[in-house]
């Protein structure tokens, strides 16, 4: 099969840390699956994970490599119907990184993860004994509906993910693409570097961002 | 309209409102049975609620959770009131109660009766300030909440 074979030496596309937090989220939300209903204190360190995750994946969206950056890769309503138009075609798509339709895919999941996880934190069971870390600022009553609408997101983020499988899948097999070997080997076969990583720095400043963030929420921010 | 008639269709009437009276009557015992038990429930819940999130935090307010310990268990003596037969889902009225709390009343009642017992245990627990013991205690009493809401609650 003519399938582009991504994991040759090509040149640079995803940086490490965005990498990471691809994979790193498909494991923390099998995890949260799971675990929901079953094992809640997995089932809360996940979500800590995830929240981890989102924070640092917001700060590199506009301080990381550049095809991880938000004003990188999201374009108009014009650009994205344009290349919406070229979807049946079976010419690979020309965008390295992020075409514009599947960039609003990203931030669709992004979105909806954050709405998710974010109900999380005030959500309690029925029998009021197992709760999100933030459920103590809310009532009873408000923890349950955040409950009820964090069980009603998953199906939104399910939907989502299934969405990212099937264009990859499409991608694959119709335009000859593999875009799951560029995810994992960071490399693809484009012509020229894409990629402008950014600073250690940076990263750092993104990993603190994240930790500080997941901790203070997690201790159900009390210091 | 001959006399006899116009006495039959007033009987026919009285008894077609005396009928939609009873039927409101019970209509509204079986409401009002499913608030108050709702209203039980929630008052169970919200004080459990805050009894477990008193308790992750690093020195827990002990008065904080025997008051609610006290809620809990007072409302959980209640329980028994809170099912009057055609208060199930037959009455048409929102409730996630099964059929089975009707069906089967010795072991629903059992079920309840853990809850009091461990309840009973928990506020003892709290009163005399046995933080350790409330700790265990609340997985207690949370497990015969769980088991009791899988048997007789329907699904979200």
């Amino acid at each position: 099969m003519a399938v582009d074979p991504a994991p040759r030496q090509g040149a640079r596309l995803w940086d490490g840390p965005t990498r990471i937090f691809h994979w790193g989220l498909v494991v923390l939300l099998l995890v949260s699956w799971l675990t929901a209903g079953e094992n809640m204190q997995v089932h809360r360190w996940s979500g800590y994970g995830v929240i981890g995750l989102l924070v640092f994946r917001l700060w590199w969206g506009v301080a990381g490599g550049s095809t991880a950056r938000f004003a990188g890769f999201l374009k108009g309503p014009k650009a994205t119907l344009a290349y919406a138009r070229t979807l049946g075609s079976r010419e690979p798509s020309g965008t390295p990184g992020h075409n514009p339709l599947g960039a609003w895919s990203v931030m669709a999941m992004l979105a909806a993860l954050l709405v998710q996880v974010g109900l999380g934190l005030f959500a309690s069971d029925i029998d009021g004994l197992e709760s999100g870390p933030l459920s103590h600022l809310v009532d009873f009553d408000a923890s349950r509906v955040a409950a009820e609408l964090h069980e009603a997101t998953f199906r939104i983020v399910q939907g989502l993910v299934a969405l990212h499988l099937v264009a990859i899948g499409y991608y694959w097999l119709w335009k000859r693409q593999n875009l799951i070997g560029a995810m994992i080997t960071g490399k693809r076969g484009i012509p020229a570097e894409v990629l402008q990583p950014a600073s250690v720095v940076r990263l750092l400043i993104g990993v603190v961002l994240a930790v500080a963030v997941a901790w203070f929420v997690a201790k159900g921010g009390r210091f | 309209m001959s006399e006899r008639h116009a006495k039959t269709s007033r009987a026919a009437i009285a008894l077609v409102l005396a009928l939609t009276a009873t039927g409101a009557l019970a209509a509204s015992a079986a409401e009002t049975a499913i608030a108050t038990r709702q209203a039980g429930y929630k008052k169970i819940g919200g004080a459990f609620k805050a009894i477990n999130e008193e308790l992750k935090k690093d020195a827990p307010d002990m008065k904080l959770i025997a008051a609610n310990s006290a809620i809990v268990n007072t409302q959980s003596q209640q329980i028994p009131k809170w099912f009057p037969k055609g208060s199930g889902p037959e009455a048409g009225f929102k409730t996630k109660a099964k059929p089975a709390i009707w069906t089967e009343p010795a072991k629903f009642a059992a079920a309840g009766n853990a809850l009091q017992t461990e309840a009973g245990k928990l506020q003892t627990f709290a009163a005399a300030g046995n933080l350790a013991a409330v700790k265990t205690q609340v997985r207690a009493v949370g497990g015969t909440c769980k088991s009791c809401h899988e048997a007789y609650r329907a699904e979200d």
